[in-house]
């Protein structure tokens, strides 16, 4: 009996750290869940993501003279103002935003967190625009940007963000999700305000996020992203992310990003 | 000796402004995205790190001398999807470089494309998606 036990008890261990399922399931094992697991790449994304498959190419000579690059980098300075589908900020946040134009358009890189290594943090996080790897259990999904090797975790299982974890934000926030057919849908707790919305849009500590993550049609993921700020925005923004999964080597594996190692080389 | 250690704190003089010229211009904001120079050159070094890639150009100065430039590239991931490798580029290999300067003004630009002196193009991204 005790050795029944104890074997019942391997297998549970091994069955729970298995490799992440390929077919999820809800709790009864009634039904089939999507599986999102797999690396992908923001659709029409300018600059780091990958094409639509096959291998990245190699240099090669042009067939005729290419016309010479116009920019190298989307104007990220706000010098042309805030686009029309740009979150609408209360004006007291309004002004936060013109403080760090006016510094960003004279160069300065203070407004940017990922220049000094730190994570994008939610909701920019999402652009993933050097990549995302998504690995999926029946608890547990998590979230992983090639940029700044950031992570996010969204619990499955039920859990709430406790006082402790509410008095604890993070650039990432506290996701907890749950399935309504074949929608993920997570929400987002505990954020620092020293993150973005988009771009350099500031927001307060009592910003929440809400996504629907589905398939739209095979390997074409979507984000449905929704954020909530009584402080800072005049109403809830919403956005739509998309992304596309890759389907073999080399473009489902991701590179390791040691943002420190450049801080510490120019020390 | 007085000569030897004036050298010497020259060099590290050098070496320090340098590597805060690269700490202060990662990111974006620092360039002026949309002007787009030519520069060539000979490489220097090509430095394969995070999070960004960094091409040391001693650029022709037009009149028989150079002058040496740090060009910003994107990281290492980046580069890899758009078909740059560590060793793609070497020390000795003529180059040309579009770039976008500093706007501090410093010799300090942000790579847009390189040119190999073979006509290999080494682009930002990979064609769009």
């Amino acid at each position: 009996m005790t050795k029944r036990i104890a074997l019942l008890t391997v297998a549970a261990i091994a069955s729970a750290v298995a490799a992440p399922i390929s077919r999820a399931q809800t709790p009864s094992g009634a039904q089939t869940l999507p599986d999102l697991s797999g690396v992908y790449y923001p659709v029409n994304a300018a600059g780091g993501g990958a094409r639509a498959g096959g291998a990245p190419p190699a240099p090669q000579a042009p067939p005729k003279p290419l016309p010479a690059p116009t920019r190298t980098a989307p104007l990220s300075d706000g010098s042309r103002g805030r686009s029309p589908d740009a979150p609408v900020l209360t004006p007291e946040y309004m002004k936060k935003w013109e403080a760090m134009r006016d510094s960003r358009i004279a160069g300065s890189s203070d407004s940017d967190n990922t220049a000094k290594c730190l994570p994008p943090g939610m909701p920019a996080m999402m652009n993933m625009a050097y990549g995302m790897e998504i690995m999926q259990t029946k608890d547990k999904i998590t979230f992983f940007s090639e940029l700044n090797d950031a992570l996010r975790r969204v619990y499955l299982d039920g859990r709430k963000p406790t006082p402790a974890i509410l008095d604890d934000p993070t650039y990432a926030g506290y996701s907890t999700g749950h399935w309504e057919g074949d929608t993920l849908v997570v929400d987002t707790v505990s954020l620092r305000d020293n993150t973005y919305i988009e771009g350099f849009t500031p927001h307060s500590d009592q910003m929440t996020i809400r996504e629907r993550i589905r398939f739209v049609s095979p390997g074409i993921l979507e984000d449905r992203i929704t954020v909530t700020d009584p402080k800072a925005l005049v109403k809830p923004w919403e956005t739509v992310k998309t992304y596309r999964k890759m389907t073999g080597p080399p473009e489902d594996q991701l590179r390791e990003f040691a943002c420190a190692e450049g801080i510490e080389h120019a020390r | 000796m007085k000569a030897c250690t004036f050298v010497v704190l020259t060099m590290l003089a050098a070496a320090g402004s340098f590597h805060a010229s690269l700490l202060a211009h990662h990111s974006n904001v620092g360039f002026a995205v949309e002007t787009v120079n030519t520069a060539t050159g000979v490489v220097k070094e090509w430095k394969w790190m995070n999070p960004h890639t960094w091409l040391i150009v001693d650029v022709d100065d037009g009149k028989g001398g150079s002058v040496e430039w740090a060009m910003e590239g994107r990281a290492p991931g980046v580069l890899l999807r758009a078909g740059w490798t560590r060793t793609v580029l070497k020390p000795g290999d003529k180059v040309t470089v579009h770039y976008s300067p500093s706007k501090d003004g410093s010799k300090v630009g942000m790579i847009a494309r390189v040119t190999m002196a073979d006509g290999r193009v080494l682009p930002n991204a990979p064609p769009a998606n």
